[in-house]
């Protein structure tokens, strides 16, 4: 590995080790992993806001209006909302 | 007048026999004891020429509720048209898209405790533009406007609008692209007085190292996104930090690996760590040179944020005669869960086997039938059988 790529490889496991360690708090929003979201539309079917909606192909969660219910992360076949 | 019919004249056929056809079907369909009836029906169809193509696609989805897990509980049509034209560097893409919800109305919980609503459909017209200024500049904008059919138990349409402008401008050089770009978002119903705009704006940057080991893929980017705007209490969004590398290793030819990191944090006067997850995937091709390739896949991720999902799947197809095949699926979760009695958390297991037919890339025919276990107030298990037809009849040059 190029000492360019370790540096970018260690700058990531920092990143993610200092998220960890701290412990999450509250999340201002959910997020949408757009590499695993086939954009078949079930979240937007349970979500009792109207707060999603399918663009490009992708599942799309309005901040406005998201109430954490988190049904569609329960009901994303792809577990691709988290 | 004759002057201008007579060159178009001579130009149709020439579109014409440019032109070529596809289309496409997707159907699944199955059955348990709590969705007796779920459907999907796709179907596709495109038209493209050397300078222009139009898209339409078509969708039909229905599902049963259940007594015990929450699913879609709506029958509904959705209709897609896309028409895109090349103009030199330039894209234009306008589209329209419309659904109807055709079963009972599902019901949409209103903002600022104006009640419940009734869901009927929406239609949304769009328009993007895109323009490459050279090799390495690229420019987009995009308008989108929905307005949604929702209407109160009374009958009272809500004139519920939305609309939503992005645009932005990315540059890449060898290995490293930088992104800027803004959204704006608008909501409103004059029915029950509802206005609500939010806005953001994004600084990323990505790079993919050139000079890397054999078999050996790194990419890695970073966002940072301006937030303007409140959530549905009317706290102000909070600005976030997201990071991500992902990491592709090939053992052996038939063997990869592929691992995905994530850390996303919030800045609102503070600095939060909201959500951190990883994935990782070992995929195995084997028996190769047969009419379909055998596959194993394993996957597991795990995310951590004011919530915890866990997930892992392992999928297999294994050719057995010709274009048939031999599938298992095997997958556990963990997420959290609104079903009554439940707890704050639901784990689930689904496995079973199934069988697969492919014909070359024209036709693909599965059928699987799976148990689920659910740990509710006590195990629930049920059987379900799910099955599906892909259909591509190819390209007509016309």
């Amino acid at each position: 590995m190029t000492p360019y790529a370790r540096v970018l490889v260690i700058v990531a496991a920092v990143l993610v080790l200092l998220s960890a360690c701290k412990g999450p708090v509250e999340s201002t929003q959910l997020i949408v992993d757009t590499d695993a979201c086939t954009g078949c539309g079930e979240c937007v079917e349970v979500c009792p806001y109207g707060a999603i909606e399918i663009i490009d192909g992708n599942a799309v969660i309005d901040p406005s209006l998201c109430h954490f219910c988190y049904r569609c992360v329960e009901q994303c076949p792809e577990g691709a909302i988290y | 007048m004759i002057g201008k019919t007579i060159p178009l004249l001579l130009l149709l056929p020439a579109l014409v026999f440019a032109a070529s056809l596809d289309g496409w079907m997707d159907v699944q369909t199955g059955g348990d004891s709590l969705s007796p009836e779920p459907g999907r029906l796709e179907l596709g169809g495109m038209l493209s020429t050397d300078n222009w193509t139009l898209i339409l696609e078509e969708q039909y989805s229905h599902e049963d509720s259940s007594g015990i897990v929450p699913r879609i509980l709506n029958t509904y049509s959705r209709t897609d048209i896309d028409f895109i034209v090349d103009a030199g560097p330039v894209t234009i893409n306008p589209d329209l898209c419309w659904t109807v919800d055709l079963g009972d109305k599902p019901e949409m919980v209103l903002p600022v405790q104006a009640g419940v609503a009734y869901r009927e459909g929406f239609i949304r017209p769009g328009l993007s533009l895109a323009a490459d200024f050279s090799e390495n500049y690229h420019v987009f904008v995009k308008g989108l406007y929905w307005n949604r059919d929702l209407k109160q138990e009374n009958g009272y349409d809500l004139a519920w609008t939305e609309s939503r402008l992005n645009g932005g401008i990315s540059c890449e050089t060898s290995g490293f692209t930088l992104n800027m770009s803004g959204l704006y978002h608008k909501t409103n119903s004059d029915f029950i007085d509802y206005e609500s705009t939010w806005g953001r704006f994004d600084i990323a940057f990505s790079t993919e190292p050139q000079s890397l080991p054999a078999h050996f893929y790194v990419t890695g980017d970073v966002t940072y996104s301006f937030y303007n705007g409140t959530n549905f209490l009317g706290n102000d969004l909070a600005d976030r930090f997201t990071s991500r590398i992902r990491l592709v290793r090939m053992i052996v030819p038939s063997l990869a690996v592929n691992t995905t990191f994530e850390s996303v944090i919030d800045y609102d006067g503070e600095i939060r760590p909201a959500c951190t997850s990883a994935e990782s995937r070992i995929i195995y091709h084997f028996m190769r040179s047969r009419e379909v390739p055998s596959i194993i896949t394993l996957s597991g991720k795990l995310s951590t944020s004011s919530i915890r999902t866990e997930r892992a799947v392992l999928f297999s197809r294994i050719n057995f005669y010709r274009g048939l095949s031999l599938l298992l699926n095997a997958e556990a979760r963990s997420t959290p869960t609104s079903v009554a009695g439940a707890g704050d958390t639901r784990k689930w297991i689904v496995f079973g086997p199934g069988l697969e037919y492919q014909l070359a890339t024209t036709l693909r025919v599965w059928g699987i039938i799976e148990q689920e276990r659910t740990d509710l107030e006590e195990v629930e298990v049920w059987w379900r059988v799910r099955t599906g037809l892909e259909f591509y009849p190819g390209s007509l040059s016309l």
